[in-house]
C-alpha cells in the first residue's frame, strides 16, 4: 500500500519529474562506458566471464570499453574507482558484484545523469538496473548431461554458500539428473567460500571416496573439476567452458553468455528512453544469462540431442520449477499449474527430494 | 563405517601439513622475542612461488618448493629490517607485510597469467610393503613426500631449539635481550636470522598448499589459514610438538567436514564450519586453565631491543 502511493505522491509534488521517470532515462551525451570488474580478469571464472564478453559487447556498441579490476565490495574502494571514470566523462558504469549494490544505488543518486548497471546486485532505481542470469536453465541442462553419464546414480555438487541464487541452481541439477535417470541423487558440499581451492578439493576428494561418478558445481574456481580429471570421473563446470581445465573430466558447462544481454541493453541505454526493470533484469537463456557450453565428445548423441531438445523447450517458453514441486520434508513449494515466481527463486532455502545436504 | 575412518584419517596429513609448518616457522622468529603475525602473507608468497616455479619449468615440482622457501624468506627480510633495524611496532609491521604480500601476490599471479593453471604436483610415496597393510597403509604410508619431511623437521628445530648453542642464544634474545647482549650474544643477528629461517618453512607451507595439495594458483587462495597458525603458536604454549598435535587436531576436523557431507549425515552446516573455531577456542581454554608448563610465552615477546635503554 505504501509503496504504491508514494510514486503518486511524487507526481503530485513534482509532476514534470515523475512524467520524465516514466518516459524512461536518456543520457545528456553519447554513451561511453566503462565496467568495475570485482576480481583479476583472469580467475578463471565470475570476472573472466565479463572480460570475455568484454570485446564482444564492444564491436556490438562500436566503441572501447575500459575496465578496472580488483575493485573489492568496500564503499570506499568502489566509489572512486567509479568516480574517475565519471571525472572522465564515462556516462555508463556496470559494476559486477552483489556487494556493489548499496554503494551504486548511492552514486546512481548522486549521479541522476549517470546510467549504472551492476551484475549480481540487488538495487535498481530510475538510472540503476541490476541483472543476473536464470542460471538454473543451464545447470539443469548440465544435470541432464549428470545425471545420463553416472554409472552410480550418485552425483555431487560442490556449492559456495546455501543462498537463493544458488540453492537453485542445485534444485535445477537434480531435476535436470531425475529427468534422465529417476533415481539420481545429488550430494551438495557447501564449503563456505567462493574461491578457497582447498575446501573443493576435500569436498571433491570425500565425494570420490564415496563413489559419486559426476561432480557439478557453484564455486569460482575450477578445482572441482581437476580432482575429477585426476580420479578418472566426470564434472559438469559453472561460469565459463570449464573443459580448459580438465578437458577429459568435464563434460559440459554452464556458461555465462553477457554478450547477449549486455550488447542490447547498452544499446538500449545509448539510444534513449532507457526503461530499466524495477526487479533488476533476470535474463535466462533466450537472452543472455547462462548457457549451455557443450559438450564433451564422451557425451553419446542421444543424450546431447536430448539435452538439446530440452534448451530448445526452455527457449520456447518451459518452466523448468513447474508444479507440483515438493520439498525434502514433504511440503509443497509450487503447486500443480503453476510454476515458481522469482520472487520464489530468490528466497529459496529449500531442496526437493533426490539432493542430499548437511541442515 | 570403516571406510569412512580410513578416508577421513588419509586425507587428514595433507591438511595438517600445512599448519604445522607455518606454526613452527612462527615458533622460531616468536622464540627469539618477534612477535610474528606474517603467515598469512608469507604463506601466500611461497604458494605463488612454488606454483610459478613449477609452470614456468614446467614440472619439477622439489624445486619449486625450495623456490617457495627461497621466496618467503626473502620477503621475511623485508619484515626483519622493519622491526629488528628499524623496530617499528611488531603488530603494525607484520600486519602490513600480510597486506602487502596479498596484493604483490595477486598482481603477479595475474601479470604472470599463472592463476588457474594445473601444476604437475608431488605424487604420493608408498613405503612398501607397510603401505599395503589395509586401512593403516593408506593412512601412514602412502602420503606425500612432505608429510613426511614434516615430521623430520620437527625433530631438527626441536634439536637446534633445545639442544645446540644457536637454539639456546635464539632463546636468550626472546626472553632477556638485555642480558643475552651484555653476554656478547647479537640480538640483531639473531632475531633476524630467526625470522627468515622460521619464514622459510612458512613458505614451504605455503608452497605444500599450492603446488602439493591443491595443484593450482588462485589469488588469496590459503584463505585464513595463516591466521590459525597464528593461534596455534600460542596454544601450543611456543613449543614445537605441541604445535604439531594442535596441527593434526585442525587437520582432522577440517577433513572430517567434506568427509560427513558426502557421506550424507545430516549435521548443520554452519556448526561444521564453525568447529574448526569451537575447537581453537575450547583449547585455549584448557591451556588456560592447567598449571603453567615450562614452555612459555617468550619474556621479550613483541619488545624491540635498544641496547641503551633501561627497562
Amino acid at each position: 500500500m505504501r509503496w504504491t502511493t508514494i510514486p503518486v505522491l511524487a507526481a503530485a509534488l513534482t509532476g514534470g519529474a515523475a512524467v520524465a521517470y516514466a518516459a524512461g532515462f536518456t543520457l545528456p551525451a553519447p554513451a561511453k562506458i566503462a565496467f568495475l570488474y570485482f576480481a583479476d580478469k583472469t580467475d578463471g571464472g565470475w570476472t573472466q566471464a565479463y572480460d570475455e564478453a568484454r570485446p564482444k559487447i564492444e564491436k556490438e556498441v562500436g566503441m572501447q570499453i575500459p575496465f578496472v579490476e580488483n575493485v573489492p565490495e568496500v564503499a570506499g574502494q568502489i566509489t572512486p574507482a567509479a568516480e574517475r571514470f565519471i571525472q572522465r566523462g564515462y556516462n555508463v558504469i556496470i559494476g559486477t558484484a552483489f556487494g556493489y549494490s548499496d554503494t551504486f544505488k548511492e552514486l546512481s543518486q548522486k549521479y541522476p545523469k549517470v546510467a549504472f548497471l551492476n551484475g549480481s546486485g540487488t538495487t535498481n532505481g530510475p538510472n540503476l538496473e541490476s541483472f543476473y542470469g536464470r542460471t538454473y536453465e543451464s545447470q539443469y541442462l548440465c544435470g541432464m548431461v549428470a545425471g545420463a553419464m553416472s554409472k552410480s546414480g550418485k552425483l555431487g555438487f560442490v556449492a559456495a554458500h546455501p543462498i537463493g541464487p544458488v540453492n537453485w541452481t542445485i534444485n535445477a541439477y537434480e531435476l535436470g539428473a531425475q529427468k534422465m535417470n529417476p533415481k539420481a541423487t545429488v550430494t551438495v558440499i557447501f564449503t563456505g567460500a567462493w574461491n578457497d581451492p582447498v575446501k573443493e578439493r576435500a569436498a571433491a576428494q570425500a565425494m570420490a571416496d564415496q563413489g559419486i561418478d559426476v561432480i557439478g558445481q557453484h564455486v569460482d574456481t575450477p578445482t572441482p573439476q581437476i580432482v575429477a580429471q585426476e580420479r578418472g570421473i566426470y564434472g559438469t563446470g559453472h561460469h565459463r567452458d570449464l573443459r580448459e581445465f580438465a578437458p577429459k573430466a568435464t563434460l559440459c558447462s554452464s556458461a555465462w553468455t553477457w554478450e547477449k544481454f549486455l550488447g542490447p541493453e547498452l544499446k538500449k541505454i545509448a539510444a534513449g528512453n532507457w526503461e530499466p526493470n524495477p526487479y533488476g533484469a533476470f535474463p535466462g537463456i533466450k537472452d543472455g544469462g547462462t548457457d549451455i557450453a557443450c559438450c564433451n565428445s564422451v557425451v553419446p548423441k542421444d543424450v546431447v540431442d536430448k539435452m538439446m531438445a530440452e534448451r530448445d523447450a526452455i527457449i520456447a517458453g518451459k518452466q523448468i520449477f513447474a508444479g507440483p514441486i515438493k520439498d525434502t520434508a514433504g511440503t509443497v513449494r509450487v503447486a500443480e499449474g503453476k510454476s515458481l515466481d522469482d520472487a520464489g527463486f530468490w528466497k529459496m532455502d529449500w531442496f526437493i527430494p533426490g539432493v542430499i545436504t548437511q541442515k | 563405517m570403516i571406510d569412512f575412518l580410513v578416508n577421513w584419517l588419509a586425507n587428514t596429513p595433507v591438511t595438517a601439513a600445512p599448519y604445522a609448518l607455518a606454526a613452527l616457522g612462527l615458533i622460531i622468529a616468536e622464540r627469539s622475542g618477534v612477535l610474528n603475525l606474517t603467515a598469512e602473507g608469507l604463506m601466500l608468497v611461497g604458494a605463488l612461488a612454488g606454483a610459478g616455479t613449477c609452470l614456468a619449468l614446467g614440472g619439477y615440482p622439489a624445486l619449486a618448493l625450495v623456490a617457495a622457501m627461497v621466496a618467503a624468506s626473502a620477503v621475511s627480510l623485508l619484515f626483519a629490517v622493519l622491526v629488528v633495524v628499524l623496530r617499528i611496532n611488531q603488530v603494525i609491521a607484520g600486519l602490513s607485510v600480510v597486506f602487502f604480500c596479498q596484493g604483490f601476490t595477486g598482481l603477479v599471479g595475474t601479470l604472470a597469467k599463472w592463476q588457474n593453471k594445473q601444476l604437475t604436483g608431488l605424487p604420493p610415496l608408498k613405503i612398501w610393503p607397510l603401505s599395503e597393510i589395509p586401512g593403516i597403509g593408506r593412512i601412514l604410508f602412502q602420503q606425500d613426500p612432505i608429510v613426511y619431511l614434516t615430521i623430520l623437521i620437527f625433530f631438527a628445530v626441536n634439536f637446534l631449539l633445545f639442544r645446540t648453542m644457536l637454539g639456546l642464544r635464539i632463546r636468550s634474545v626472546g626472553e632477556n635481550p638485555g642480558a643475552a647482549d651484555a653476554a656478547g650474544v647479537s640480538v640483531t643477528l639473531h632475531r633476524i636470522f630467526a625470522i627468515v629461517a622460521g619464514s622459510s618453512l612458512i613458505g614451504l607451507a605455503g608452497g605444500y598448499i599450492s603446488v602439493v595439495s591443491v595443484k593450482l594458483w588462485v589469488t588469496g587462495m590459503t584463505g585464513g589459514r595463516g591466521w590459525i597458525a597464528v593461534a596455534l603458536v600460542v596454544f601450543a604454549r611456543w613449543a614445537p610438538w605441541p604445535a604439531l598435535a594442535g596441527a593434526l587436531l585442525f587437520g582432522c576436523i577440517e577433513a572430517l567436514i567434506p568427509q560427513i557431507a558426502a557421506a550424507g549425515i545430516r549435521v548443520p552446516q554452519y556448526l561444521m564450519l564453525m568447529t574448526p573455531y569451537l575447537a581453537t577456542i575450547a583449547v585455549m581454554i584448557w591451556v588456560g586453565t592447567k598449571d603453567s608448563g615450562i614452555t612459555q610465552e617468550p619474556g621479550a615477546l613483541g619488545q624491540p631491543h635498544v641496547r641503551e635503554e633501561r627497562r
